[in-house]
């Protein structure tokens, strides 16, 4: 279907515009400049960064620097999560462009996985991929993949090859009409509020009884407080892609089109504003954030000067 | 983005995803989830709706601006390098530009003349390489026709190299073969060294033979001296000296001649003494006897006083002539061509062609065979006792002479030196000494004690047999002369003349009588003291000279002569009255070749050329 297909570019060339700056203890030999990049929402932060990287070392002292880590708001970012779960998770409230700081020493060991080079990344990556296909087919159709099919997948992800991935990855996405969808779904439910990383159990497209499950079954089964009552305003907000699809959307569908290309539905959980407050601020603004607007603009002009 | 209000809306507003009326219309689908009259792909629609959404807000409306900035970003940072470089770049003005102008035309100027110098500086430069190059060109040709020279020399070398390579291969070749040569020659001198080795071993062992067997020689012959010693002791003491007058009688008779013949002063006497009833026939008298005479034999003898002390040698007194033959035995397989006694015992000894010789005892009016003497490789020609009658001494037709001991069977020494068959031997007067005579024409001198010829005397003829005188040899030739040589000075000091071929010689006793049979069927006796051409001949009639060693003998008292004839008789003269004393026929049926009287007197043993012995007596 035409729409599909929409919605697979859609996902893919998700972007999220970034400002880098560096972080303020970093000793610089001359002022350092923000950096400004549209991140892609399915990559990983180390994967699209090296312009960052090189644009600040112009200024470093060569001795100065360790390895790049990210930080939003005192967080450590974890460069294996996909860039889009991260802004979702962290930032999904925050003012455009995502300010990103940057950092060349005191790496958070305790946060934060080392990633010395892009072949870390292609480990993960195809080990999520495995993961996730254990769960959809007992891992038959990634076993059933050479070598240059798995270097295929990467290279789509690496080089931003849409046609190039999805050739391949629609081998994964197969399922035999007679069962309605995967063996399971796999997923993975991040909540800003908890403690543990995510959440990642069995759960299948299909009930027992033949119906078809959808986000909400899954929100339902995973995290009841998620969903509102009835009559109670929501107080979550189930976040894919940067989008809240309705709750009643199938499951299977999710899995199909809005997985991320390491073939995991990554669903965040984050507080919704309450909605009188948003829509008050909504309303109230214009007048109020007009100087700070022009600020920023004015931020804008001197930088061009 | 085109939207100035809604760009406006963004950074104040907190992050919302969705446009209010999505919010709107989402609260609504989820307060009615699966409302009637929607479609049941509207949460596809909413999706689709909301990431377009989404991208507009977050993609598009930044697109554009983070391009243009990173631009802007680039060119600054370009802006800043160029800036950077040029800050130091004097900034020129107007006023300046004129007499900035004229410097640098100054400076052009300047530079001109600096060039015009260098050009001429090169041109210089190059008058001077062109020099260097004619120099090099020249040096070019030169080193040509030196190369050209070389190469020629070279070509040279290699003809040279060529043959002196083609010498080596000769000399290699040469020297392989000499190698080869060589090597053969070291394994001949290996094979000959083993040889030696071999040779040298078997001398050894020959050598040690030897010593063994002369070790044991003597220690028979001291034995045997020792038993004879004994058995002379032993009779000695058993026997009482008891002289009647009948056999006194003849001894005194018997000396007083003896007496006169060795005083100088009696130069003639005739042959008077002519007894023949009483002879002494034990040794033991004989040794009373010789001890009488010893004093003066000794005065008028030197050399052979050392045997005479040791051993008794008999004289006889009285011989007596043979009547009838006590025994004829076939006493060897060919023909016997020598005969002799001992002197000092009843020993008889006979040699022949069959190439050994036989020692016989008479004992009991009959022979007795008591060892072989084997050694001679052909006849024997010639047999000889020494005065001790221990040694034996032959010639031999094998070109040599030997000596043995009594006792034992093989030789003790052979001597040789002769070219032909030696047909004399005897023992000369000094008692280490012998002579012998050969076919070669020549008269050796023999020393035992180095077992070597000492002298040699070249006669102008065969030498058919020799006897010893004191200092003296008697040779009998076959050109009919009977030569006296002198042992000091090995020459020829008196020749005398025969009738023909001498055959043999014999010497009395008492060395005045030489006795020579000739092939004119005569015997001859001369008087050597004398040596007068008188000389008595015996002749018989029916007596033939058998052959060319046909042996006469003389009888141990001088009284006698005996020789065998052809006809197979033996015939014996009287001395003293010249004529025929007896005739002995009808034993042998040949020749007879040698005749032998013993010491006794009692015996005549006559052999002939079929290998008889024939023993003759008196009783």
């Amino acid at each position: 279907m035409a729409d599909d297909k929409d919605v697979l570019r859609d996902v893919w060339f998700g972007r999220i515009p970034t400002s880098f700056t560096l972080n303020q203890d970093e000793v610089t030999e001359r002022e350092a400049e923000p950096y400004y990049l549209l991140l892609p929402r399915v990559s990983y932060l180390t994967l699209v960064t090296d312009k960052v990287k090189k644009h600040f070392l112009k200024v470093m002292r060569a001795e100065d620097v360790e390895e790049m880590w990210f930080e939003y708001e005192g967080t450590p970012l974890k460069w294996h999560y996909p860039i889009g779960v991260l802004f979702d998770l962290h930032a999904s409230n925050t003012v455009l462009p995502w300010s990103i700081t940057v950092h060349f020493k005191n790496f958070p060991d305790s946060d934060l996985l080392h990633c010395p080079s892009s072949s870390v990344v292609e480990a993960h990556f195809m080990s999520s991929i495995k993961e996730a296909d254990a769960l959809k087919h007992k891992s038959q159709v990634v076993n059933d993949m050479q070598k240059k099919d798995h270097k295929q997948l990467w290279m789509g992800l690496q080089n931003d090859k849409f046609d190039q991935f999805w050739a391949m990855n629609r081998k994964l996405m197969e399922y035999p009409t007679e069962e309605g969808g995967f063996r399971y779904i796999p997923f993975r439910i991040y909540q800003t509020m908890s403690d543990r990383p995510f959440i990642q159990r069995l759960f299948r497209p299909v009930s027992p009884e033949g119906n078809v499950h959808t986000l909400g079954d899954l929100m339902k089964e995973m995290d009841p407080a998620a969903l509102p009552n009835d009559g109670e305003p929501k107080r979550y907000q189930v976040v894919i892609h940067g989008i809240e699809p309705l709750l009643e959307t199938p499951l299977q569908w999710l899995s199909e089109h809005l997985s991320h290309p390491d073939n995991f539905l990554h669903i965040c959980e984050s507080h919704n504003p309450p909605s009188p407050v948003l829509s008050s601020v909504y309303i109230s603004t214009p007048p109020t954030t007009t100087p700070p607007l022009l600020l920023s603009e004015d931020l804008f002009i001197g930088r061009e000067g | 983005m085109n939207q100035p209000g809604l760009r406006a809306s963004w950074p104040t507003r907190p992050a919302v995803l969705t446009d209010p009326a999505g919010v709107s219309e989402r609260s609504g689908r989820v307060l009615a989830p699966g409302g009637g009259g929607r479609s049941a792909e509207s949460w596809k629609k909413d999706i689709v709706r909301q990431l377009k959404h989404r991208d507009l807000s977050q993609h598009a409306m930044f697109q554009d601006l983070i391009r243009f900035y990173t631009q802007l970003l680039e060119k600054t940072s370009l802006a800043k390098g160029i800036l950077s470089c040029s800050v130091r770049r004097p900034s020129s003005d107007s006023s300046s530009s004129v007499s900035s102008l004229l410097q640098r035309n100054n400076q052009l100027k300047k530079t001109t003349g600096e060039l015009a110098y260098q050009v001429v500086e090169l041109q210089q430069q190059i008058k001077i390489k062109e020099c260097v190059l004619e120099e090099q060109h020249a040096r070019l040709s030169e080193e040509e026709r030196r190369l050209a020279g070389v190469l020629d020399a070279r070509q040279e070398l290699q003809e040279r190299v060529g043959q002196v390579q083609e010498k080596n291969g000769a000399l290699k070749m040469e020297y392989d073969v000499l190698l080869e040569r060589q090597r053969e020659a070291e394994t001949r001198l290996r094979e000959e060294k083993v040889k030696e080795g071999h040779l040298l071993e078997d001398m050894i062992h020959l050598k040690k033979q030897a010593a063994a067997r002369m070790n044991s020689r003597n220690e028979r012959r001291s034995r045997a001296r020792q038993a004879n010693l004994q058995k002379e002791l032993q009779t000695a003491a058993r026997s009482k000296v008891t002289v009647d007058s009948s056999s006194s009688a003849p001894t005194s008779r018997s000396t007083s001649p003896k007496k006169e013949n060795h005083d100088p002063e009696s130069t003639e006497k005739p042959h008077t003494r002519l007894f023949r009833s009483a002879s002494a026939t034990s040794p033991r008298i004989l040794n009373s006897i010789r001890e009488l005479f010893d004093r003066k034999r000794r005065g008028h003898s030197v050399c052979s006083l050392e045997e005479d002390l040791m051993c008794p040698v008999g004289i006889c007194v009285s011989a007596r002539v043979p009547v009838r033959a006590r025994q004829a035995l076939e006493a060897h397989e060919q023909g016997i061509n020598a005969v002799r006694f001992s002197s000092s015992s009843d020993l008889l000894a006979t040699g022949g062609t069959d190439r050994v010789i036989k020692l016989w005892e008479v004992r009991a009016g009959s022979l007795t065979h008591r060892a072989t003497l084997e050694g001679s490789t052909e006849g024997v020609t010639c047999i000889d006792f020494n005065p001790t009658g221990l040694k034996i001494l032959a010639a031999s037709y094998d070109k040599s002479a030997l000596l043995w001991q009594r006792d034992e069977s093989v030789p003790k020494l052979t001597l040789t030196g002769h070219s032909r068959k030696v047909t004399a031997a005897r023992f000369s007067s000094l008692p280490h000494q012998v002579v012998t005579g050969s076919a070669d024409r020549t008269i050796r001198l023999w020393d035992l004690h180095r077992a070597a010829c000492v002298q040699v005397a070249d006669v102008p003829s065969y030498c058919s047999d020799l006897v010893c005188s004191e200092n003296s040899i008697i040779s009998g030739h076959y050109d009919c002369k009977i030569r006296v040589w002198d042992t000091r000075t090995v020459s020829c000091v008196q020749e005398l003349p025969a009738q023909g071929k001498v055959t043999s010689l014999d010497i009395s006793s008492d060395h005045r009588q030489l006795l020579s049979c000739c092939r004119d069927d005569c015997l001859q006796l001369v008087d050597l003291r004398r040596w007068s051409n008188d000389r008595m001949c015996f002749r018989a009639e029916g007596f033939k000279c058998g052959s060319d060693s046909t042996k006469a003998v003389i009888s141990p008292d001088g009284c006698f002569l005996a020789a065998g004839s052809a006809d197979g008789a033996v015939y014996i003269w009287n001395f003293s009255t010249g004529k025929l004393e007896t005739r002995l026929p009808d034993q042998h049926s040949s020749s007879i070749s040698a005749v032998s009287w013993s010491l006794s007197g009692e015996h005549v043993v006559s052999v002939d050329k079929r290998g008889l012995a024939v023993l003759w007596s008196d009783i």
